[in-house]
């Protein structure tokens, strides 16, 4: 079997290349840009994905995670008493400063529940003992703060809104959208620390149910008793604290604009050498013709162009986009790219080029083979 | 019987508010085996009655039967198909595919034909070899000569056992030993495997392989 479409494309390299590099150039600005903007999401709800708790009650109308607002932690006890519960327990969230060594103040959102272990925090440790939390004034703080509180290490001291606190340890992992270091300590000590506030009080509750138990039940029974809060499932409250900073931010208008322009870009460079190259092949087309060839085996030639283009194409972007995953890491970026983000690209990438081969199609359906007979 | 054959043929074309008249019905027929010379001066017709013939395009009177079939003028679609089953060009351009070996050339139209596999592949070696071409078999068009390029195009206009053999100024950019080689190859092709040759040419040593000449001057056929 003779490959035209193959042979043509290959026969003259230089355009292959380019109408490859536009394809991968296009690939890779997609493939990227979606892969920070879902390691940014990750960001703002990796604690919630990590936390063992099927659902979560906040104050009434809480934008997302970080930004807690407090109520009293004795409506723990109206959650517990629910059939069906296995355990629930108070989490505060809350802002602190540390003062660092330079004299300059940083923020750090604390995580504080009272039973670390029960529910995974830290869920990854670098160095530590989590029991260690009770010994006094120690804290755990994640080591992505480096970036931003410079280093530190288990066994230093800092000042952290005003009391003396040790480093008992450093997790991995847990992170925030805004890139505040996040850290880790015991409840009762958040509470002093911050007591104006948090005085017999509490941010969350955080909510175990039993095997087998009617999640959605629960759900309504805890929202019947604390009608002054609300109760989301963990891939609800998640959610919504993603779409918080997608709305608020803007990252998600600007992954839309650089998928767009991506999409654009590929199409372009892919159209315009596709449709050069048909133009300058179109005695070869009106040869096929010439030959009984008809529309539609034309059509296939073009066709399985677009579609070589598209999968080396998208082969070489996907791969310079896994080659920059170091890099983003190093400075602290992350790039997540889920199966579903590879196969949609991938198939958006075969559409793009059919697309911009649908150019050379109509043209070459007016070819009139009698040009073959002019010199 | 022939094989080829046209009958008052008349074909127009509007020029801005103008229809102007190339051909004023043309009858011409070919015999299988036979070789055919239309000779004419440039714009007499002769191409634009060779397209005809060729189901390129389509008359504005008259009647074009291939093998037996009658085209129907102004269907594209059918005449394509009549196109690939019974009619094999030859280009004074070659037009060969650059990308192709000269053995895929052949291969290719083949396919195009509807032959595919093995056999196709046998079918163009064997074509091929008959135009003395078996060891440029797998050169491209850019390594072979003028007079081979004509060859690689023969082979694949009669690959497919066409039963029309129609060949455009075959000789006008060959040299004259060569062009006597390649039209050596027709006079063959019709004397051996009974194909009817229709040949346009300026080229008067086309009239020493043809068993007919006909000169087209202003449209009509003078024999």
């Amino acid at each position: 079997m003779v490959d035209l479409a193959l042979r043509m494309l290959l026969h003259d390299r230089l355009r292959f290349v380019i109408t490859v590099s536009g394809v991968a150039f296009a690939v890779n600005l997609i493939l990227s840009q979606v892969g920070l903007f879902f390691g940014l999401l990750s960001n703002s709800s990796v604690i919630v994905r990590n936390i063992p708790a099927e659902l979560w009650v906040t104050s009434k109308n809480t934008p997302n995670v970080d930004f807690a607002q407090a109520f009293p932690e004795s409506y723990v006890n109206r959650v517990r008493s629910i059939p069906g519960v296995q355990r629930a327990d108070n989490l505060i969230v809350t802002f602190l400063n540390i003062t660092l060594p330079d004299g300059a103040t940083e923020g750090t959102v604390t995580y504080a529940v009272e039973d670390f272990e029960a529910w995974h925090l830290p869920w990854k440790l670098e160095s530590g003992d989590i029991r260690d939390r009770r010994r006094g004034n120690f804290m755990f703080t994640d080591a992505s703060a480096v970036r931003r509180i410079g280093p530190f290490q288990t066994g230093d001291y800092r000042q952290v809104s005003g009391v003396r606190m040790r480093y008992a340890g450093r997790s991995l992992g847990a992170t925030s959208f805004t890139t505040t270091p996040v850290s880790f300590l015991d409840y009762r000590l958040a509470q002093r620390m911050n007591s104006n506030l948090l005085e017999g009080n509490t941010t969350y509750i955080l909510v175990k149910t039993e095997p087998g138990a009617d999640l959605k039940a629960i759900k309504s029974e805890i929202q019947r008793r604390l009608p002054h809060n609300d109760v989301y499932t963990r891939e609800e409250w998640a959610k919504r604290s993603d779409a918080y900073w997608i709305k608020n931010t803007g990252i998600g208008l600007n992954a839309y604009i650089t998928v767009f322009l991506g999409i654009l870009v590929g199409v372009v460079i892919v159209a315009q050498t596709l449709y050069t190259s048909t133009m300058e092949h179109i005695k070869e087309f009106g040869t096929v013709k010439a030959i009984g060839g008809s529309n539609a085996d034309i059509y296939r030639i073009l066709g399985r162009q677009a579609v070589v283009a598209a999968v080396i194409g998208f082969t070489i972007g996907a791969l310079l986009t896994l080659a920059m995953k170091p890099g983003v890491s190093a400075i602290g970026l992350r790039l997540i790219l889920p199966a579903p983000v590879w196969m949609t690209v991938g198939l958006g990438t075969l559409l793009m080029c059919l697309l911009s081969a649908g150019v050379s199609f109509r043209k070459v359906a007016n070819i009139d083979p009698g040009l073959v007979f002019r010199s | 019987m022939a094989v080829l054959e046209a009958r008052n043929i008349i074909k127009e074309y509007q020029e801005g508010k103008e229809r102007s008249r190339i051909l004023h019905g043309v009858s011409l027929s070919v015999e299988p085996g036979e070789v055919v010379a239309l000779e004419g001066p440039s714009g007499s017709g002769k191409t634009t009655l060779l397209q005809i013939l060729g189901c390129i395009l389509s008359a504005t009177e008259g009647e074009v039967v291939v093998n037996g079939e009658r085209v129907l003028q102004g269907k594209a679609q059918a005449q394509a198909e009549l196109r690939k089953r019974h009619i094999g060009f030859v280009f004074q351009q070659y037009n060969l595919f650059p990308a192709l070996t000269a053995l895929e050339n052949v291969q290719y139209a083949l396919q195009v034909k509807g032959h595919k596999g093995p056999g196709a592949k046998q079918e163009a070696h064997r074509w091929i070899e008959e135009m003395g071409l078996g060891d440029r078999a797998n050169y491209l068009p850019r390594d072979l000569s003028g007079g081979q390029k004509q060859r690689v195009a023969i082979a694949r206009a009669v690959a497919g056992q066409p039963a029309v053999l129609l060949a455009d100024e075959p000789t006008a950019n060959l040299d004259s030993h060569v062009g006597e080689q390649v039209l050596q190859l027709f006079r063959q092709l019709a004397t051996d495997h009974k194909r009817a040759v229709l040949i346009v040419t300026h080229d008067p040593k086309v009239r020493e392989i043809s068993d007919r000449v006909l000169r087209i001057r202003d449209g009509l056929i003078h024999a």
